[in-house]
């Protein structure tokens, strides 16, 4: 294992085993250790330097059918029994409250550990020093690149980030593991008498420093610079008829995380996050009965996916991870359970329940979500089309609370003339329903990409690294908005 | 080992190497109960510890944070630091520390209620439920969250202060049938009434209306909730900070100070001295006394957010909002007009009414650009009644346009704080013109 183990199982297995002799029918008691390190600059200049070690113990007990969490810093055997009890006491004060005991389905639990390989060691690799000529470099490529326009500003980012988890549950759950993650992020503002735009571009994964050497970020962000130059200094309005449109990889990724990734949690179903992140358009008994979109329709959620950003092999609850389809050719297909929805739904958990630190209560989230890509190229996608949109990349989007109505608004977008890209096009207003999407794909290829993102939910709000992605997609004729 | 201990111990050990440093120590005492089907889902708990530096050697400067109290493993993390001293270049927000000023923490931001709600919060779980049911809602999802913060600031300067306070939130969304309504408060004081009102309002906005409706898209009056003022001017707080206009992230980098930025009935204060709002402070980050200062004054750009850093890069003082690396707002509060919230509905005449919202993005924060989604009932109103819910629909406007275009104000404002309103923020309801409205029409 990486990083050194500060508390012992065996002092997570005495908090466990005195939350039972305290009345708890489960406990759960997690050290989990987030350590890492960023640079930050603007343009050529250091910003800043930043160290965390954030590491604790939370425990999660039911009692009398009461659901209590506690976590702390202090690692003390004094420290750790004090959560204890306040999370057994605390429950048991809130329990008389509810009208239905909270219990969890029965589950086979994995004893297991696991570390993700670093091929190129992640801090030797990508040391401060390293990062921050990794910074400037892009810096220096992309102001020799952009032409035209003035580049502005460029904010940029690396970090290193090495999250370790022991897991120990009074159900037999132990769980070890390491997940090393590096991380970069650029922010530029382009200039010019035309006006400006915007770009916030990330590269993400889980591994060593071989996975940042795969993003050339210099090179990438350089190249993609001088097509927003392009797109800023020569770009037309979207016309005003209704367009073939083809989606982007990035653009797809995030509409399934939104809009069948979060639709599908089963806690969001079941209300569980209806004063925060909202609740559902899917309702318990649409689940293998609705159909929300035609055979293009396949949404896969998968943790196992090696070198991904929401990579892990078990989730926080020690249940084992495994892909799962969300939408299979258009039917609510599997929701993301952990082991309280799934006793609820008189299913089995398929490990979903996640947590982003030690003082953060594990809830449903997803982890690598993607629509299924087809085998045609992106020539054949788009060789018909008289005239369409080709919308590659985005930057402001939303989606309501119930997951159903959406908006994009593209920043990298093309016109497509008789089946070839043609034109920059500026700011394209994508809004459709989840229902009208799903059920519009006219075609998908085979290029499947990732992208990464951080995923909010929960309360306190839980930022989690998340992997999205997918095919370009072709959709039925719609009416494509301008930016006002 | 105590705080004070702590801070003065690492102020002195780590003094030996770098040329600066301050300690800032968290602790935290909090306890939250999230609300699920008008039942609580889990009751979660903090006792919490943690410790941040700022260190500099040679005009270089490293920010750490740590969730301990081991102060061998803190000097240890900190002892390879120094080797990089040659190697990371000067940053550009290195200014040197403060000269110590006094201590002064503000002393009437602890409220000893808060104890006996932490140990058992059932009461006002009990009252937020109730309240909401009461008003006719069928269910009522929620949180309410109590807790104590004690923060030490210690120096290679000589300052040090400890300021302690306590803190509430309360929200809660209340469901009957397909319609929804939200309300929320934030406060360093235990206020069972206020914790009612949060019940009774939600529960209002869910009642207000059993008609759906519909719009087309286009430009129309609408008035915003304290809700929807508060998540909108945590962005325009946000970008007011002196580092977001540095990095391009802020529509006030294209305007300088005086510059007419909002309608003249505008005003927006960051209040870190008001002992009410959660988010008060008697000291900044860098031991600088807080101040509370206008942001927007009538309509006028008056002031960004800077600590030493910003304010040496950008030829200014501090006005006391350190942040180590980003000036942050403590808490907003925006001008309050001679309406009630009665006479606002009804001075809109026809327009749309948006009781919420959530999941504001934008497009380029250079332009202000941004569109962000109602929650909860969004009513069409005309001849100053209530026609019915139009469903989810979107704001797409810019900051600049949002700020011109405010045509009145209820003289009420409420105090909110909750998941969409971070920073703590005392708002009215607002009627502004001419506001951009989509939806899908496909």
């Amino acid at each position: 294992m990486a990083q050194l183990e500060e508390v012992d199982e065996t002092v997570l297995h005495r908090v466990v085993d005195r939350g039972r002799s305290l009345g708890a029918s489960y406990v759960e008691a997690r050290y989990h250790d987030n350590y890492g390190y960023s640079v930050s600059t603007r343009n050529m200049r250091v910003l800043g330097v930043e160290y965390v070690r954030e590491r604790g113990v939370s425990v999660r007990v039911i009692v009398n059918g009461s659901l209590g969490f506690a976590a702390t810093s202090d690692l003390t055997k004094e420290g750790l029994f004090k959560a204890l009890e306040v999370a057994v006491t605390r429950a048991r004060a809130a329990s008389r409250l509810r009208k239905t005991p909270i219990e969890f389905s029965e589950e086979r639990l994995g004893v297991a550990k696991y570390s993700v390989i670093e091929k190129k060691p992640l801090q030797d690799y990508l040391t401060p020093v390293s990062a921050l000529n990794l910074l400037l470099e892009t810096y220096k490529q992309a102001a020799s690149t952009v032409k035209e326009a003035k580049l502005a500003v460029m904010t940029g980012r690396v970090r290193v980030a090495i999250e370790s988890k022991i897991i120990v549950n009074s159900d037999g759950g132990l769980v070890k593991s390491v997940v090393p993650r590096p991380y970069v992020s650029i922010g530029s503002t382009l200039l010019h008498q035309r006006g400006t735009i915007q770009r916030y571009a990330e590269f993400g994964a889980s591994g060593g420093g071989e996975k940042v050497d795969e993003w050339r970020v210099p090179e990438e962000v350089s190249s993609e610079l001088a097509r927003l130059e392009k797109v800023l200094v020569k770009g037309v309005k979207p016309p005003s008829e209704k367009l073939d449109v083809v989606l982007g990889q990035e653009v797809v990724g995030l509409i399934v995380h939104e809009s069948a990734g979060h639709p599908m949690e089963a806690d969001r179903i079941l209300g569980r996050e209806a004063a925060q992140a909202g609740e559902s358009y899917v309702k318990p008994s649409m689940i293998g009965e609705f159909r929300v979109g035609n055979k293009y329709a396949t949404v896969v959620e998968d943790p196992t996916i090696p070198g991904s950003y929401g990579f892990y092999l078990y989730d926080d609850e020690c249940v084992r991870a495994r892909p799962r389809y969300l939408y299979r050719e258009g039917l609510l297909y599997e929701p993301l359970h952990n082991r309280h929805t799934a006793r609820i739904f008189k299913a089995q958990s398929n490990g979903a329940a996640r947590s982003m630190n030690y003082a953060s209560e594990p809830i449903i989230r997803m982890s690598n979500t993607y629509l299924a890509p087809g085998d045609m190229s992106f020539e054949e996608l788009i060789e018909d089309i008289e005239l369409g949109i080709y919308v590659k990349s985005y930057m402001e989007w939303n989606i309501d609370d119930a997951r159903w109505n959406q908006r994009y608004v593209g920043l990298e977008a093309y016109l497509i003339k008789n089946g070839e890209l043609a034109e920059p096009v500026t700011n394209p207003v994508l809004e459709f329903t989840t229902g009208w999407f799903y059920s519009n794909i006219v075609g998908v290829d085979k290029n499947l990409e990732f992208y990464p993102g951080t995923c909010g939910k929960g309360e306190p709000s839980q930022g989690v690294p998340v992997w999205f992605g997918g095919p370009n997609v072709r959709l039925a004729k719609m009416k494509v908005g301008v930016l006002e | 080992m105590s705080a004070h201990e702590l801070a003065q111990k690492l102020v002195k050990e780590l003094s030996r190497t770098y040329d600066e440093v301050a300690v800032l120590l968290i602790e935290t005492d909090r306890t939250m109960v999230k609300l699920w089907n008008s039942e609580p889902s889990v009751v979660q708990s903090w006792l919490d510890w943690e410790v941040m530096l700022r260190l500099a050697k040679n005009k270089r400067m490293w920010i750490l944070r740590f969730r301990t109290r081991n102060i061998d493993q803190i000097l240890e993390s900190t002892g390879r630091l120094i080797e990089l001293a040659d190697k990371v270049e000067e940053s550009e927000l290195y200014s040197p520390l403060p000269e110590a000023q006094v201590c002064k923490p503000l002393s009437d931001v602890y409220d000893p209620a808060i104890d006996k709600f932490s140990e058992d919060p059932s009461r006002l779980v009990e009252v937020l439920i109730d309240e909401a049911l009461g008003a006719g809602a069928e269910r009522v999802a929620g949180m309410i969250s109590l807790g104590k913060l004690t923060k030490t600031l210690a120096t290679s300067r000589g300052y040090e202060c400890r300021e302690s306070k306590t803190f509430v939130e309360a929200y809660a969304r209340a469901f009957r049938g397909d319609f929804s309504g939200h309300w929320a408060h934030g406060s360093t004081r235990v206020n069972i009434e206020e914790v009612r009102k949060v019940g009774r309002i939600a529960g209002k906005y869910a009642t207000i209306t059993s008609s759906k409706t519909s719009i087309t898209p286009g430009k129309y009056k609408v008035v915003i909730s304290p809700l929807v003022v508060g998540n909108l001017m945590n962005y325009v707080g946000s970008m007011a900070s002196a580092l977001s206009v540095l990095t391009g992230f802020s529509f006030f980098a294209k305007y300088k100070l005086g510059d007419k930025v909002a309608h003249e009935k505008f005003s927006l204060y960051d209040k870190p001295r008001d002992a009410t709002l959660p988010g008060a402070t008697g000291f900044d980050d860098e031991g600088i006394e807080t101040v509370d200062k206008p942001i927007i004054e009538n309509g006028l750009f008056k002031s960004l957010l800077h600590n030493s850093g910003t304010a040496g890069r950008m030829g200014t003082k501090s006005t006391g909002n350190a942040g180590w690396i980003y000036p942050l707002s403590w808490n907003l509060e925006v001008s309050g007009g001679e309406l009630s919230e009665e006479e606002l509905i009804s001075e809109l005449r026809e327009g749309l009414f948006i009781t919420n919202n959530w999941y504001t993005r934008l497009q380029n924060y250079y332009e202000g650009a941004f569109s962000t989604v109602s929650r909860d009932v969004a009513l069409y109103v005309k001849n100053g009644k209530v026609v019915g819910d139009v469903g989810r629909v979107r704001i797409a406007a810019t900051f600049p346009q949002i700020l011109s275009n405010i045509q009145g104000s209820t003289c009420e404002r409420y105090d909110i704080w909750w998941w969409e309103v971070r920073t703590p923020t005392r708002a009215p309801y607002l009627l502004l013109e001419g506001i951009n409205i989509t939806k899908p029409e496909v």
